[in-house]
């Protein structure tokens, strides 16, 4: 029914065979051919994805088996990030992935929390969180209907970069993906301007109709290519540097992952089942004083883990977005469309923001234009309301006065954000643009965890006695509790239900790597 | 401790009363206190007036009892519209509160129905798939079962007499507390520094301060727009409706579940069954058509004598720039006129009501925080937009060639973003999904197959469906709709059970 009849993507590593497994299962019964230009792998051993938790709705889709994943990637469960301050000035706070209290009398906990806050009451916000009260106590969340009467929680994935981009290649290959592997590639345009074929290695051909640019920040095709500039981001980020190593297994896989500021920016610490995976974002001037920037960052990474580091590699950081991430027949995926600062590890959700938009807007016709330009305002939006997430992050930092941090204060955020952060800090009330992809419960624990305390608070809850609150709040609390105890360990459950492959399954999966 | 906010309302109606009621119930007494200034000298618009599922909401929020409400109101259900004549005469559609189809494999279901057309599986009409629609077209009514899904998904809205609402949210309010004052305003007074508005002068005399107002005086917007001159955007050139004649007539046999919108030269007319009455109304332009041929053009389609005669309302479309500034907010027709086409009227009153008390200062704030007044307008901005963008839409798909209305609602330019949104239907079947889910996709479906506008294919998604086990998948669906459908009772009869007067009659049940 159309002419597009050839799919071909081109990168490597987990965003190109996420992207090949998404496309062909939504077209090949569509007999669209999906196939995939493979270039060099980018990723290291110590490289790993701190996913956030729409990735297992769509892995659901894909049919994945979760414990397999995690069996054969040798990943582990997150239930959030907890954000600490090793230089002292701030409260550590958790980013969990699920909702806090419940509602009081159909109203809104967070009023009937601010409230009690303002005469006095003790008990932080992050205590009505059931997902933080698990990770904490490095429990597992298994949903049963009394938790989902109680609220939200959701989890997302530590997934080792290797393992996890060779598990989608075998399933990508399995279920009739084709590849090529090249080392590079260059596209030669028809006469309308079109990408028509790819040259790999400077000979062989490959032909197609349709493009997907996953090829990093390169951007191959869509920058390289189609000269599709990019705007920059650097006025919001401070960091320019992301040095990433791995360490010793801490005793118990932590349940989440912890961030914790420092003087030239931050550390995240992430918790496979084989070892820490260790990430340190900061501004390579920071270490001037210091001679040369990297050896000091090492250093200063290796100082802060307490571990020693093995495979460290540092990259440069360059936030910005791609002006259009769909241009002509080409759409750029993952960092080619758009690099984020590492806070909050939303690569992957890049990634697939710029799937789960594509898909129902997958051309139908050689007429195709209405649909880019649909696609490159909403995922324009998507990204630069995920932008604002991480912005917010660093402008309401108190994480002291170093260069980096104060810098970090600094950046002017655009107008969404700063009426976002207005908003709460008058009422509480968070400002829902159309295109988030970060939950109310997301920007209230990032707001509050900063140390915005709204001014006021919604007057409704005033209407609600003072005892029916307290009977409440001790009844959430309560709740928490039992259920929290209730819950097998985050290790137990990664023993007995994501146990690793056999030995056979394991070498067929080092196989197909 | 600080003494109350003192909210003054400035005009009773739906808009002040609903305001009113709602600030009774929500607001903390202590904090907030309430005052309504209306005046028995002024008329209010009040004629039958059709709703939105959302009004149930409201009526739930302030804990109304639904037949004692209907039962005040002489309110009947109402499960969507039928547009007659609006591609062009002798079509007709309707638009229902409720879902065409299911989603199958995440993929909307107009495109498995266009699909199966393409293939040539005959699958039946779009509107045989929603429960809510073949309901209407039988003139039956039943409560939704939200606990099994038997068939598709549907919301139900009222029709009820506007005065009779305003009057039984006027008892509700005063019994909780509202002090309603007689009045007519004749001055409004700034504050020498701030700008605020702070104290009115009534007709006699008297004087009354108060530190939050709102503008509830309808196209007269004494306060947001006579005093602080907020400016008036003009949308007539896109909705040149500028009059409308209203006129009860008695109840017809015709007891339809739906609101019934019936296209013609110069405008268009409306049918609102009511318990006692059926209300009915003459949207025009005088642009295009005389006020006196419009009054003739009403008078002679009703089915029922005229009760009265009929009355005239004007009006334009459009809105205030910011329908809350300093420490007022414009609520109903003094922030913005939209034609009643798709029932919008009490709605926009409703969502500023309560965004309004979400927002409202606090009272030992001091003063009106403009961060707030700012999240405020955004979401008054947007909903207003977007409304708009889905009533211009009826105007502009018709195919009523050598009408001077038609032909220029047709050929005048579009908002950029309502063209897009055609192009997209157009290029796929691709209709648009806001988080706020106003209006819904299965709304916009409605309008657009419903005007006549065909895709040129479907979303290829939907491949992954076998061919027979799509006709399978749809012969069942359809078997199920009309498995529920026929369950029903009618209108009339589910009526007189649950809020008929004066003394419930009994149904016989079907």
């Amino acid at each position: 029914m159309t002419a597009l009849k050839n799919l071909v993507i081109v990168g490597a590593d987990a965003p190109a065979w996420l992207s090949a497994c998404v496309l062909h299962y939504a077209l090949a019964p569509a007999g669209v051919n999906v196939s995939v230009v493979e270039l060099p792998s980018r990723v290291r051993p110590a490289d790993v994805f701190a996913t956030l938790p729409a990735l297992e709705p769509l892995h659901t889709r894909l049919r994945i088996d979760e414990a397999k994943l995690i069996g054969a990637t040798r990943g582990t469960f997150t239930l959030g990030k907890l954000f600490t301050d090793s230089t002292a000035h701030a409260a550590p706070f958790f980013h969990a992935y699920g909702s806090t209290g419940t509602r009081i009398e159909k109203k809104e906990f967070l009023p009937h929390w601010l409230k009690a806050q303002r005469a006095g009451f003790p008990v932080g916000f992050e205590a009505f969180c059931l997902t933080a009260a698990a990770a904490r106590h490095g429990r597992m969340l298994v949903p049963d209907p009394e938790i989902e009467g109680f609220g939200f929680t959701d989890y997302g994935y530590h997934l080792p970069a290797i393992p996890y981009g060779a598990w989608l290649k075998a399933l990508a290959l399995r279920r009739g993906v084709l590849v090529q592997p090249a080392q590079s590639v260059a596209s030669r345009m028809n006469p309308g301007g079109d990408i028509e074929s790819l040259d790999l290695d400077g000979g062989r051909q490959v032909v197609g109709d349709f493009f997907l640019d996953v090829t990093g920040g390169d951007a191959r095709l869509i920058g390289a290519g189609l000269g599709v500039g990019a705007e920059s981001w650097r006025a919001s980020f401070v960091a320019d540097r992301a040095l990433v190593a791995f360490g010793a297994p801490l005793p118990a896989a932590p349940i989440y992952s912890e961030v914790r500021a420092c003087a030239q920016g931050w550390v995240a610490l992430q918790a496979s089942q084989v070892c820490t995976h260790l990430l340190h974002v900061y501004a390579s001037d920071a270490y001037s004083k210091e001679g040369g920037s990297d050896e000091a960052a090492l250093q200063s990474l290796a100082r802060m883990a307490r571990m020693e580091l093995r495979d460290a590699a540092i990259r440069p950081l360059d936030p910005g977005r791609r002006v259009n991430a769909w241009e002509r027949n080409c759409v750029a995926i993952g960092e080619a469309a758009c690099r984020f600062d590492p806070i909050h590890g939303v690569d992957l959700q890049a990634v697939q923001v710029g799937l789960v938009h594509l898909l129902p807007l997958f051309p139908v016709a050689a007429d195709y234009a209405v649909e880019r330009a649909e696609y490159n305002q909403n995922v324009r939006a998507t990204f630069e309301r995920i932008r604002d997430f991480q912005h917010a992050h660093y402008l309401l930092n108190r994480y002291g006065d170093s260069a980096f941090w104060r810098r970090a204060r600094a950046a002017p955020p655009g107008r969404e954000l700063a009426h976002k952060i207005d908003a709460f800090r008058a009422r509480g009330d968070v400002v829902y643009y159309e295109d988030e992809t970060f939950a109310i419960d997301d920007w209230q624990a990032l707001l509050l965890g900063h140390g915005v305390m709204p001014e006021t608070y919604d007057p409704a809850v005033d209407r609600t006695s003072q005892d029916v609150v307290e009977r409440e709040f001790r009844r959430i609390l309560e709740f928490i509790g039992k259920k929290v105890g209730e819950q097998v360990s985050h290790a137990e459950y990664l023993q007995t239900v994501c146990a690793p492959p056999d030995a056979g399954a394991r070498s067929a999966a080092r196989g197909v790597a | 401790m600080t003494s109350p906010l003192r909210i003054v309302i400035v005009g009773g109606g739906s808009a002040g009363w609903m305001c009113a009621a709602a600030c009774a119930q929500v607001l903390p007494p202590q904090r907030y206190s309430i005052t309504l200034i209306e005046s028995d000298e002024i008329g209010t618009v009040g004629v039958g007036e059709a709703t939105l599922p959302a009004l149930k909401d409201f009526n739930d929020l302030l804990g109304i009892d639904e037949s004692a409400f209907m039962r005040a109101t002489q309110g009947t259900f109402k499960l969507g519209i039928e547009f007659r004549n609006w591609d062009r005469p002798g079509d007709h559609y309707i638009h229902p509160f409720g879902s065409f189809g299911q989603l199958w494999g995440g993929v909307e279901f107009q495109h498995h129905w266009m699909r199966a057309r393409k293939l040539g599986l005959n699958p039946a009409p779009l509107e045989e798939y929603c429960s809510a629609i073949r309901a209407c077209r039988r003139n039956a009514f039943d409560f939704p079962d939200t606990r099994s899904i038997r068939s598709t998904f549907y919301g139900y809205a009222y029709h009820f007499d506007a005065g009779l609402y305003a009057n039984f949210l006027r008892t509700w309010a005063i019994a909780r507390g509202v002090q309603r004052i007689e009045g007519q305003v004749i001055d409004v007074a700034l504050n020498g520094e701030s700008g605020n508005v702070e104290t009115l002068t009534f007709k006699s005399g008297e004087k009354l301060s108060g530190d939050f107002f709102v503008d509830c005086s309808g196209f007269r917007s004494l306060l947001v727009g006579d005093k602080l001159q907020v400016p008036w955007e003009d949308w007539s050139e896109w909705l040149p409706c500028d009059r409308a004649w209203a006129v009860p007539c008695e109840r017809s046999a015709d007891f339809t579940p739906f609101t019934r919108s019936i296209a013609q030269r110069g405008g268009w007319i409306w049918r609102i069954p009511l318990q006692h009455r059926t209300g009915n109304g003459h949207v025009f332009s005088t642009r295009f058509i005389s006020e006196d041929e419009a009054r003739a053009t009403l008078l002679a389609q009703l089915d029922g004598r005229a009760q009265m005669e009929p009355k005239m309302l004007r009006f334009r479309a459009g809105r205030r720039a910011q329908a809350w500034k300093k420490n007022c907010v414009a609520l109903g027709l003094a922030s913005g006129f939209l034609e009643p086409l798709e029932s919008t009227s009490l709605f926009l009153i409703q969502k500023a009501v309560q965004d309004m008390m979400r927002l409202i200062p606090a009272p030992e704030a001091g003063g009106v925080d403009v961060r707030l007044v700012g999240e405020f307008n955004r979401l008054s901005d947007a909903l207003y937009e977007r409304i708009r963008d889905f009533l211009i839409l009826h105007y502009v798909a018709n195919r009523r060639l050598g009408e001077p209305l038609w032909d220029h609602v047709r050929t005048y330019p579009l908002p950029d973003s309502l063209t897009h949104k055609l192009r997209l239907f157009d290029s796929r079947g691709h209709v648009p999904f806001f988080k706020d889910g106003f209006f819904s996709r299965d709304s916009w479906l409605a309008v657009l197959f419903g005007q006549g506008l065909v895709p040129q294919t479907y979303d290829r998604l939907a491949d992954f469906l076998p061919a027979d086990q799509l006709a399978e998948k749809l012969s069942d669906l359809h078997g199920r709709v009309a498995i529920h459908v026929a369950d029903m009772p009618t209108h009339a009869e589910l009526i007189a059970s649950y809020c008929g007067q004066p003394a419930p009659a009994r149904a016989a049940s079907t």
